[in-house]
């Protein structure tokens, strides 16, 4: 889902760095003063997880595939501030260690899907808790995928006004809107429903487990 | 050039890249990485476009179908957009192959360490995975459907992710009693 590097102008990147930065700082001291021993091994792991969920392809029907992120799993396992800080390292690592993403478009996608998909899922999860543990998971995450799509699409969606020539033409991402909320959406549509499921499956396991950690 | 200078040395380049609005600098940015890349300039470059490339056709036969049919084609911009990119990802597998992470980030204890750990757990779920997965193709001899695929992953991943956490916990209480988390 993530954007990479040169599709999006030093005029989007540059500000959504100067808001992440202080979110990122927060998020770093709330994660050390909670980081027991307990704690650690399975964040290691769940991110570990969440970067592996998103090289996973799922197999569509017709022979396609798309690939899952796992903040939700992580925002609803930890805690929103913390699947923020986990999910910025994901971001990190796929751009430092595989070269994928990029450095560029890290502050976009860490506020687009690391804190707006994790505060959406956990806060999704909390109001529609009482419905049942299984639509409550299914459709915070759900929505979470599709919010941070959403916000992917109109950031992506934002540049040809953003950044263009003296004559118009685009210097990054060339289409508007109309193209990037619907291209985006549609198949986020489907690709969310894999990872609600994935996500209530793992879940439930880390609730057996006793592994959930709340307030994070 | 010491492990700091050089991932320094690629965030500024990165930045630059976004910055420069010539098609023709940004061509002459990338053979000039290209040229002094060292040996495998072939591969590095084929690993480049590799990640890039579904991205950047899927974007370029999508506006050259919209200029087409709008009869508003830039090909500057088209060249530029491709080039620039490009280039970033370049750069980029440049930078993953030859730079020494662990080294680059002396000095941020927690940094590394959390790099460390989470880059130790990836490795722990492709093994596990890996052997899970091998295990399942042996016991079966007509491949399975894709129910049998999304059950078998189901099961294999959680039976993956209770060893990773046991592994991971395990490997906490070690560095936790030689003092590699004290800081």
């Amino acid at each position: 889902m993530h954007i990479p590097d040169g599709l999006i102008s030093p005029q989007t990147y540059l500000p959504a760095l100067a808001v992440a930065a202080p979110l990122w700082a927060l998020a770093g001291h709330r994660l050390r003063s909670r980081l027991g021993d307990e704690v650690l091994p399975r964040l290691a792991v769940f991110t570990a997880l969440a970067f592996l969920m998103s090289t996973l392809m799922l197999p569509l029907p017709g022979g396609t595939s798309g690939h899952v992120v796992g903040v939700g799993l992580l925002a609803l396992v930890f805690g929103p501030w913390t699947a923020f800080m986990a999910y910025s390292l994901v971001l990190l690592l796929q751009a430092v260690v595989v070269g994928a993403g990029g450095i560029t478009s890290l502050p976009v996608n860490a506020l687009a899907i690391g804190f707006a998909g994790a505060w959406l899922a956990a806060g999704l999860y909390a109001v529609l808790r009482r419905f049942g543990e299984t639509p409550a998971v299914l459709l915070a995450v759900w929505l979470s995928v599709m919010g941070s799509a959403l916000l992917l699409a109109l950031v992506l969606g934002l540049q040809p006004a953003i950044a263009h020539g003296p004559d118009g033409t685009p210097l990054f991402f060339p289409f508007g809107p109309a193209i990037t909320v619907p291209a985006l959406l549609l198949p986020h549509a489907l690709i969310g429903a894999g990872e609600a499921a994935l996500t209530l499956l793992v879940f439930r396991h880390a609730r057996r487990r006793r592994w959930l950690v709340a307030g994070g | 050039m010491s492990p700091r200078a050089g991932l320094f040395a690629w965030l500024i380049a990165v930045v630059g890249a976004t910055l420069v609005h010539a098609p023709a600098w940004l061509a002459g940015g990338a053979l000039l990485a290209l040229a002094v890349s060292g040996r495998g300039r072939v591969a590095l470059l084929a690993r480049a476009l590799r990640l890039v490339l579904p991205v950047l056709l899927l974007i370029s036969v999508a506006y050259l179908a919209a200029g087409w049919l709008s009869d508003s084609l830039a090909w500057e911009y088209l060249l530029l957009l491709n080039l620039r990119v490009s280039l970033l990802a370049l750069l980029t597998a440049w930078m993953v192959r030859d730079l020494d992470l662990d080294r680059a980030l002396r000095g941020l204890p927690r940094l590394q360490r959390w790099l460390s750990i989470v880059r130790g757990q990836i490795e722990v779920f492709r093994r596990l995975a890996g052997d899970y997965r091998a295990a399942a193709r042996s016991r079966s001899t007509t491949p399975p459907t894709l129910g049998q695929r999304y059950r078998a992953g189901a099961a294999l991943g959680l039976a993956a992710l209770d060893k990773a956490v046991y592994n991971a916990e395990a490997l906490t209480q070690g560095m936790r009693s030689r003092g590699a988390l004290d800081d």
